[in-house]
């Protein structure tokens, strides 16, 4: 029993040491991101939620306190952003266990007994090389939240009544209301994969409701999301290079209560504007075809270069 | 004050201590990621498209016959940000090129590093102007780009 708790001791007091040592190699690749979130400032955040119902309680006090904030112009968010120069597949980026993982001062999300089992479970068929994504695999959407983890390039567009939020992975765009409409009536609310997101303005930060959400994986080999999961972000540009976006989300099937996380996405250096979003299509090149294994893994479903009854690239 | 208990353990445990799952269109559980495979030959064709790129190479073996090897990478944007366009590499183009092999034998690898005959080195998960490597691709390898002398891309 006493060797449990001293693993479980260094654990603790190791993870928030190694996220934190990752988070710092992956500054090093961007222009100049914000430092990391002090446990401080982290635990201030997850906890002032905790007092409200759900999350639509805390989104529409938060939209209280902003009635009573001057209007703002609205900001420039214009350009190439990515979350991949301040962030690594190690720690957060593509939904590896992002979710899940402890704050920086090793708090750890509560989660129900079928979020634990799923993560074993998930554990276990990584363990094993079992990973295959149902829904990338297929240029599918990652959906929501994962979009937020998502790596390679992206790009908001703020408009007065509406903002949209574009990542260039299998080309989701997400769009958020800001003209005062609320959500779809209830009786015809159905689950979509970047749910219905909703918001207004606090000065130049954006504040936003989504729910409507689909039943999905988080991420690879990680739990089931349900149609109950809900979130608010508030995002802002905090100086020319850097957007932060504070995250609260909820879902009775995975949590005891909500969890927070903090996303931090960077300027793409593109001083010839070459580089440009362009769209993704999996038929286009049939090399990249892949198939779920009989075990559960990923495999190609066989090269142009080697099978010449395969067609060729379609450009 | 955190409650701990056995499942918090096994959480913490689970979360801190497991392998680092790489992110792309697939996972890359097909690739060798411990091993490494060079070739030199001829560029047959590159394939400059989403979700990910293929650098088609015709190698010509021992025996005189010819083999076609494909290297993956991702796509144009990440491609873009290690400084590599498509024009790097033309139809023709003499390399030598590494990469982690496909499990199974095929003639295909993820694409670690290449060489052209000039000495140009191009590695598709370095930034431009950038010494620090990038995140892992999809196979979860970051190369390291002091490994040669030749000019990195």
């Amino acid at each position: 029993m006493l060797k449990q708790w001293v693993v479980f001791a260094f654990l603790v007091i190791a993870s928030p040491l190694l996220i934190a040592q990752t988070t710092r190699q992956g500054s090093q690749q961007g222009g100049a991101p914000r430092p990391a979130q002090t446990p401080t400032e982290w635990q201030r955040k997850h906890d002032m939620v905790l007092k409200y119902r759900s999350l639509e309680d805390y989104y529409n006090a938060l939209k209280k306190e902003a009635a009573s904030v001057p209007k703002a112009p609205l900001p420039d968010w214009s350009g190439i952003w990515t979350a991949d120069s301040v962030d690594s597949f190690g720690n957060c980026l593509g939904g590896s266990q992002c979710y899940f993982r402890p704050g920086p001062g090793g708090v750890t999300p509560k989660l129900t007994p079928v979020a634990m089992a799923e993560l074993k479970s998930g554990e276990e068929k990584t363990a094993k090389g079992l990973i295959y994504d149902e829904n990338l695999s297929t240029c599918g959407p990652a959906g929501f939240p994962r979009w937020l983890t998502e790596p390679f390039l992206r790009e908001q567009i703020v408009t007065p009544d509406q903002t949209y939020l574009l990542t260039e992975q299998a080309n989701e765009i997400r769009r958020v209301y800001t003209d005062g409409r609320g959500h779809t009536p209830e009786a015809d609310r159905y689950p979509l994969p970047e749910g219905d997101s909703i918001g207004f303005w606090n000065g130049q930060k954006l504040v936003i409701h989504t729910n409507q959400l689909q039943s999905r994986p988080m991420g690879r080999n990680q739990p089931m999301q349900s149609e109950k999961m809900e979130t608010v972000e508030i995002w802002e540009k905090t100086d020319a290079n850097n957007i932060v976006v504070d995250v609260w989300l909820f879902d009775p099937r995975l949590y005891l209560e909500p969890w927070y996380v903090q996303r931090r996405y960077t300027q793409v250096p593109n001083p010839d504007k070459s580089m440009r979003i362009r769209y993704w299509d999996c038929s286009e090149n049939p090399n990249n075809d892949v198939t779920k294994t009989q075990e559960g893994g990923t495999d190609f479903k066989g090269f142009t270069f080697t099978d010449k009854s395969k067609n060729q690239p379609n450009h | 004050m955190i409650g701990i208990t056995r499942a918090s353990l096994l959480m913490v445990a689970l979360l801190v201590l497991a392998p680092l799952v790489v992110e792309a269109h697939h996972a890359a559980s097909m690739f060798e990621a411990e091993k490494e495979v060079t070739v030199t030959g001829v560029v047959k064709e590159f394939q400059y498209t989403n979700p990910h790129s293929w650098l088609l190479v015709d190698v010509t073996n021992k025996d005189g016959s010819m083999t076609t090897w494909g290297f993956e990478a991702e796509g144009p944007s990440t491609l873009m940000r290690a400084g590599i366009r498509k024009s790097d590499f033309a139809t023709g183009t003499k390399l030598t090129i590494t990469g982690h092999p496909m499990k199974n034998g095929q003639p295909a690898a993820s694409w670690i590093k290449a060489v052209r005959a000039d000495g140009v080195e191009f590695n598709p998960r370095l930034r431009t102007g950038n010494p620090t490597p990038a995140p892992a691709g999809n196979d979860g390898a970051v190369p390291s780009a002091s490994s040669s002398a030749a000019p990195a891309r």
